[in-house]
């Protein structure tokens, strides 16, 4: 007799049980709870998962045993044989001929529907076995539940776990422990359910108005924590209620801790604003925290700990948590070592640094001029310090750009839904730095580039699509330093500025004339001409044509420039530049005869000697060969009008701004200098090349030289002259 | 046989509206107009939960409450209080005298069979 012969009788054997087991469970829905024939099934299945041991057939022998283990509770009569229970064995009997028709047929293993039905099945038994009896009533429901679940091939152990340790006296409320859970199985699937009957007592001390039973649930549910916990609502105060969430749930949870706002530094709030905790747990970690001190009489446990110890929480959300929090408390510390000074307070003492700058410089000419080393060392250690003095003086008015962007996360948000248009926003250069004052005044005209740009710039989706782009558009904003200016662009990549339409408006609305010949870049700029608009609807976020002109008069009332850029049909960038507004700069001094100038330093890219034959040729060109460039130039001798003889050299001092370069021809050039910008009063302040005046250590005047007017000057000249000469 | 809820309220229009829900869901409902009618009411036969109002005329619902927990055949049958949001002092005192689950007013009668089903099936 081979095993294969063996195998053959075993499944003849297995089916004529089955058969068997399946008669006794029809003739028990009509007469119930015969002992010989509960006893004569619970054989049956006995035998079958025994044999099926021999044969190495492990899936019929642990499914098998459940049911057996079932069985044994209806044999014992601790279990109470119903149509539930009837309805379920008869499912677990066809199962298990499934099992042996696998096997007899040498056939592959379960499909996933099938094994779903086995793990289905084998869990509502094991729960038969934990409700022992008591929850007789109300198990249908449980089962119920779990067996229409188990079509859906779910993941085992992928699932919230409830432990339910009901108060003692939770029946004498009214209250009916089985039927929350019933309720439970109306937000989700009650996989198993788990009865621990432990504490019950012996029959004498029983107590029949008491509940002694605590329940273990495995619960699949797209339901969150809340709803899971408010199904216990009623009960409340006579549960204790654990509700840990599934596997699958824990990177999400880090991941929403990990992009918490920030509002809290609080643990327990931090894992509540995250959907892990509900303030109800917390309130009972935080008493139970309270116990334990009272026990230990020491130290108070860490809230975390509790929450662990109490297997509210795991400890993988927990050790995140912490991370987080000590980041927000990091950020916390930083922001309480913030002080309140009033502006005027601040300015003076810029304007004190301002004066030491200056009596430092002095004092170290005077050094100079006496050859006294030691004095002269002294003097250079002094100047050292008053530089870092100075900057870091300045910098209690700088601040950073990124909290003002951050701002506009939310109106892109909003303006995005109330246009119907998908819109992102980048941001990039958030930790530049500028003047206080200058962030505030900033705001409104970003405001209004960014609406514009979210209004008009970026197309629909549908138009984007048809443009071959991503449905979603972006929105740029960007801050850096460029030349002793900070930049600051608005960039979409919307459809970009239309020329035609832009000239076509502006000759409509006489803002120019018919014919008139302009760059690109002068077009583009006609829309920040008053009154003009080429938006062909009005919507209630722009396009009333008021926008642009107030946002040009906002940037150039901070001595600001703004341009745009634009290319049709990938987008538009408005570039903001304005000035630092420093007080105190890093000069370049130079000197025309007898008077001195000072270059912002950060303006300056080099210093070159005007050569003989340009000197000669420069009454005709204002321009020189820079290495194969064209470099226009200024002379400031003529500029200024400087009645002195020229030196017997001059230097071009090259200078960078706003993408264009100009030299200024001087004769001297005397290096680095820490400048105090004075502003020039009222009677000046029509003058044209020069922004400021600041004192030397000589005492003496020197003038700060305005880089971008001149620039332009020499640029505008050179034009000219080469129109001349054409 | 259906289950039996006695319903208990000042207001004839919200008997009415949860009456008509409750009915509609399967159970039976006495109606009480107030404490003292409602207590009149309960005459030994079995009721498997009461709703009531707490601010009522004659009898308030926490008297209400207290009186029913005193008798030995309804000792055990939940109650649901019907509370505004700002009887937080009320809830508690209900949960003293012994109700313990409770549905805030407004609500809507699909609340109020949630509420119900957490405790009772039909």
């Amino acid at each position: 007799m081979s095993m294969d012969q063996a195998l053959q009788t075993y499944i003849e054997e297995s089916r004529g049980l089955l058969e068997e087991m399946e008669s006794i469970l029809l003739r028990l829905e009509t007469e119930p709870q015969d002992e010989d024939t509960v006893n004569a099934m619970f054989r049956a299945a006995h035998t079958i998962k025994g044999s099926a041991g021999l044969f190495g057939l492990d899936a019929i022998v642990s499914f098998t045993h459940v049911v057996e283990n079932v069985l044994d509770k209806v044999r014992d009569g601790e279990l109470l044989v119903n149509d539930a229970l009837v309805e379920l064995l008869l499912k677990c009997c066809d199962h298990i001929g499934l099992l042996v028709t696998i096997v007899a047929e040498a056939g592959e293993a379960l499909d996933t529907e099938q094994a779903a039905t086995g793990e289905a099945l084998a869990a509502a038994l094991k729960s038969m076995i934990g409700g022992a009896g008591v929850l007789d009533a109300t198990m249908p429901a449980v089962h119920e539940a779990r067996l229409d679940a188990s079509g859906g091939g779910q993941l085992e152990g992928d699932n919230w776990h409830l432990s339910l340790i009901f108060g003692r006296d939770v029946l004498k409320t009214g209250m009916d422990p089985t039927s929350f859970i019933r309720y439970l199985s109306t937000i989700g699937d009650i996989v198993s359910l788990v009865t621990d009957d432990s504490a019950l007592p012996g029959l004498s001390e029983l107590d029949p108005e008491s509940c002694y039973l605590t329940f273990e649930i495995e619960f699949k549910s797209e339901a969150d924590k809340q709803t899971i916990e408010a199904v216990f609502e009623f009960v409340q105060y006579d549960i204790k209620l654990r509700i840990l969430p599934p596997p699958s749930h824990l990177a999400a949870f880090i991941d929403r801790i990990e992009h918490a706002s920030g509002n809290t530094d609080m643990l327990g709030q931090l894992l509540i604003e995250a959907g892990i905790l509900t303030s109800h747990e917390l309130d009972g970690a935080l008493s139970a925290q309270e116990e334990m001190m009272g026990q230990d009489s020491g130290a108070k446990l860490p809230i975390g700990e509790v929450l662990v110890k109490e297997g509210v929480v795991h400890k993988e959300i927990v050790d995140v948590a912490l991370e987080k929090q000590r980041q927000i408390r990091d950020t916390k510390a930083q922001e309480a070592k913030f002080v309140r000074v009033s502006a005027e307070k601040l300015d003076e003492l810029i304007n004190l640094v301002g004066e030491l700058v200056i009596a430092g410089a002095g004092a170290s000419l005077q050094a100079q001029r006496s050859g006294d080393v030691a004095l002269h060392e002294s003097t250079s250690v002094v100047s050292g310090l008053v530089e870092e003095i100075r900057d870091g003086a300045l910098k209690l008015r700088m601040v950073e750009i990124g909290e003002t962007f951050n701002r506009f996360q939310r109106v892109v948000r909003d303006v995005s839904r109330e246009l119907g248009k998908e819109i992102g926003l980048e941001i990039s250069g958030a930790e530049t730095e500028l003047d206080k004052t200058v962030v505030e005044k900033i705001g409104d005209p970003l405001m209004h580039l960014v609406r514009n740009a979210m209004d008009h710039g970026i197309e629909s989706a549908e138009a984007r699509v048809a443009a071959g782009k991503a449905a979603k558009g972006t929105l740029r904003l960007n801050a850096y330093h460029d030349s002793g200016s900070i930049v600051i662009e608005v960039a979409d990549d919307g459809g970009g500025l239309k020329k035609e339409r832009i000239l076509k408006k502006a000759v409509e609305r006489g803002i120019i004339s018919p014919g008139q010949s302009l760059s690109d870049s002068e077009i583009y700029n006609l829309i920040f001409e008053a009154g003009f608009s080429t938006a062909d609807q009005v919507t209630n976020l722009s396009g009333r044509g008021v926008g642009m002109d107030v946002v040009k008069r906002n940037i150039q009332a901070l001595r600001g420039t703004v341009d745009i850029e634009s290319a049709e049909g990938r987008g538009t960038t408005v570039r903001i530049r304005l000035p630092l507004t420093l007080a105190i700069i890093d000069g370049f001094l130079v000197g025309v005869g007898k008077s001195a100038f000072v270059v912002p330093l950060d303006m300056v890219l080099e210093c070159i000697e005007l050569p003989e034959t340009d000197r000669r040729a420069a009454d005709t060109r204002n321009y020189v060969n820079l290495r194969g460039e064209v470099l226009p130039f200024v002379r400031l001798r003529d500029q200024f009008e400087v009645n002195a003889a020229a030196g017997k050299r001059e230097n071009i001092v090259v200078v960078q701004y706003g993408g264009q370069k100009a030299g200024f021809v001087v004769d001297e050039l005397m290096g680095e200098f820490q400048t105090v910008i004075k502003p020039l009063g009222n009677v000046f302040r029509h003058l044209r090349g020069i922004s400021g005046s600041t004192i030397l250590g000589t005492g003496e005047v020197a003038l700060i030289l305005d880089v971008p007017a001149l620039v332009k000057l020499a640029v505008a000249r050179e034009g000219q002259m080469t129109e001349k000469a054409a | 046989m259906a289950k039996t809820i006695m319903v208990v309220d000042d207001s004839a229009s919200l008997r009415q509206v949860v009456s008509i829900a409750l009915k509609g869901a399967g159970f039976d409902v006495i109606e009480g107009c107030d404490g003292k009618d409602a207590l009149s009411k309960i005459t030994g036969q079995k009721i498997h939960l009461i709703i009531s109002d707490v601010n009522m005329p004659n009898m308030d619902g926490i008297t209400f409450v207290k009186e029913v927990k005193k008798m030995a055949n309804y000792k055990f049958t939940p109650i649901i209080m019907l509370t505004t949001e700002s009887q937080e002092a009320k809830k508690q005192e209900g949960q003293a005298a012994g109700a313990k689950a409770w549905v805030v007013k407004p609500f809507q009668p699909a609340q109020m069979l949630a509420a119900v089903s957490k405790l009772i099936l039909p």
